[in-house]
């Protein structure tokens, strides 16, 4: 009978293929914009996953995300170091400081200096140069993307071609010369600044004369103690705040959550997609099992018990919620190849696919609810109306 | 769940059935009484709106009557429970529909396998019986098409061969010449006497189409909810 019911759904091709497209299109809406929305609240914490080295990040109490800087004074460097089980600390430099282009314009750069001894949190990936090239005089390596869009040298011919930032370019940061030593590549961080290293005392230099400069300390914990004690001690002793990465990153990311339109507006998409797929969905399967009904009631008056006619209509059910949740996750997939190289956070993860699969198995138990209802309530004396 | 042999196929007295629609209550069979013999062709007449179609629904047990007694095959079939009467429907009883009510998207095979699928066969011994069934309906060469791609006639050759293969006693037929030409119309009852009529099995055939009634071993005349005549048919 599986077979029949099979074949009862792909015969009618217009309604079988107006189901799949609808629940393709939710499945396709909920996938990307929940891959968008993932993908855009992890360049919140870009930052943070690129500096692997540290366990620990502490800072000002009052820090709610890792743009959100209030800075220490560079003596609390030393109190964190005297903390037990602290293997290194060093200090980071994180701002924005305004970088005067070759063709007079300005633009705000995600600033990171970085310890002067051991480069602690340089970038992940150099593309251009080497980390130890920031040690040269008035050095700074920046991110790819920074250099092809924002910081461009204009054409040398007029009307031509923006020139990338390359190595032995120089900028002005804040009045300060900075020669480009190296290209790096980041993660991308959600304001889509460019990202610029160099030493954390030239940071100090580049950045407006204030008491307090230092953003955040970094630290290792001894080998064989526990990141959450060692923040716990951190805390106790200095009365700063540290956390391990991913508490900061959690930190970062509930904020974002909290105080940003970010969650409602891509929720109001994922909703949508959601109330669209049920109604065209169910509207369509509902449809189908009304112009089946006939064929219902003759199976039911030939012997189909309902727990026969109830596993028919499940196995339809699951057929287009499986293609149709194949194809979205499918083009949702390919939405974010194509567009992987460009500005748009797309991250696809294990989780989201669950997400996906539960809200089209969610539409269709409800478009298979109507229906199933429909015919187990069906009269079998439908047989012999006209 | 086996008559004996002297039993008739369906025995209803002082059958009562109403349908309730808004303030409004119509009385579609006001007591009635009817005798089916087994091998017996027993045929269902009367005006429209007479109650034909809703005796024949009580007697295939796919509609509960009001009061009075229904048996089929000495099964009270108002008392069984509603899986109980689903699989006595599946085991005992055939139905031919005006409409003919084939699956659209199956084909002539799927169709007529149907009734054995539901009763647990394997499809590949569903098929063989219903190729069987075809071939003997004379249908052997439209096995793999579709309903669209039968005639009217072909159509109920079909419904008949899936009426039959499950070998089902009691066999219901609602105008099953109407969509016919007389000529198709008097070729499918042909068939139905030559496929269907048995000594364990009762065939009763509700219609208004006169040209078919030597086909029937009796007549049973309905007026407004009751049966006014039982006439049996000298000769076919």
């Amino acid at each position: 009978m599986y077979a029949i019911a099979l074949k009862m759904l792909i015969g009618d091709r217009g309604k079988y293929l107006g189901i799949i497209m609808g629940l393709t299109f939710a499945s396709l809406l909920i996938t990307q914009q929940s891959s968008i929305f993932t993908g855009l609240m992890t360049r919140t914490y870009g930052a943070i996953s690129d500096l692997a080295q540290p366990d620990i990040w502490v800072m000002d109490p009052k820090v709610q995300f890792i743009d959100d800087i209030k800075p220490l004074q560079d003596t609390e460097l030393f109190r964190i170091r005297s903390v037990p089980g602290v293997a290194w600390a060093v200090p980071l430099y994180k701002g924005l400081l305004k970088a005067r282009l070759e063709d007079g314009n300005y633009q705000i750069c995600s600033v990171l200096g970085l310890d002067d001894t051991t480069l602690i949190g340089g970038p992940p990936v150099m593309l251009a140069g080497s980390l130890s090239d920031l040690r040269q005089q008035d050095a700074i390596i920046v991110n790819d993307v920074g250099a092809n869009t924002r910081l461009v040298k204009p054409s040398p011919v007029p009307g031509g071609l923006p020139v990338p930032l390359r190595i032995g370019d120089t900028l002005e940061i804040n009045d300060h010369r900075a020669v480009v030593v190296g290209i790096c590549r980041v993660s991308r961080t959600f304001q889509s600044q460019p990202v610029v290293y160099t030493t954390y005392s030239r940071a100090t230099t580049f950045a407006p004369r204030e008491r307090k400069l230092l953003s955040f300390v970094l630290v290792k914990a001894q080998a064989g103690l526990d990141p959450q004690t060692l923040t716990r001690r951190i805390r106790e002793q200095t009365g700063l705040a540290a956390h391990t990465s991913q508490e900061f990153k959690d930190l970062t990311y509930d904020y974002f959550m909290k105080y940003t339109g970010i969650p409602i507006n891509f929720g109001i998409a994922v909703g949508l997609g959601f109330i669209i797929g049920t109604a065209i969905a169910g509207q369509t399967f509902y449809n189908f099992t009304l112009e089946n009904i006939r064929y219902f009631g003759t199976l039911k008056a030939m012997g189909a018990t309902n727990g026969i006619l109830l596993r028919m209509i499940l196995l339809q059910a699951l057929l287009v919620g499986s293609l149709g949740y194949g194809l979205g996750v499918g083009g949702a997939s390919l939405f974010g190849y194509l567009l992987g190289g460009t500005e748009l956070s797309f991250r696809l993860t294990r989780e989201l696919l669950v997400f996906a699969g539960t809200a089209i198995g969610l539409i269709i138990i409800l478009s298979a609810l109507i229906s199933i209802r429909k015919v187990m309530t069906l009269e079998p004396a439908i047989v012999f109306k006209g | 769940m086996e008559g004996s042999p002297t039993a008739p196929a369906v025995l209803c007295r002082a059958v009562t059935k109403s349908y309730v629609s808004g303030p409004t209550k119509v009385m579609a069979l006001r007591g009635v009484d009817l005798e089916v013999r087994l091998g017996e062709l027993l045929m269902l007449v009367g005006p429209s709106g007479c109650g034909k179609t809703t005796l024949i629904s009580v007697v295939a047990g796919i509609l509960d009557h009001d009061e009075g007694e229904c048996r089929v095959f000495q099964e009270d079939l108002r008392a069984m429970g509603r899986n109980s009467k689903t699989l006595f429907r599946g085991k005992n009883v055939g139905f031919v529909f005006q409409a003919f009510n084939l699956l659209p998207t199956l084909t002539a095979l799927e169709n007529v396998s149907i009734p054995l699928l539901l009763r647990g066969f394997k499809k590949t011994e569903a098929q063989s019986r219903a190729l069987e069934m075809l071939t003997r309906v004379g249908l052997a060469d439209r096995l793999q098409s579709l309903p669209a791609q039968l005639s009217g006639g072909q159509a109920q050759r079909v419904a008949i061969a899936r009426a039959l293969v499950h070998r089902p006693r009691l066999i219901v037929c609602d105008e099953p010449t109407s969509a016919l030409d007389a000529d198709t119309g008097h070729k499918v009852l042909e068939v139905f006497r030559e496929t269907a009529l048995a000594e364990d099995r009762a065939l009763i055939i509700v219609t208004h189409d006169n040209r078919i009634f030597n086909f029937a071993d009796r007549i049973a005349r309905m007026e407004d909810g009751r049966i006014v005549s039982v006439e049996a048919q000298v000769a076919h």
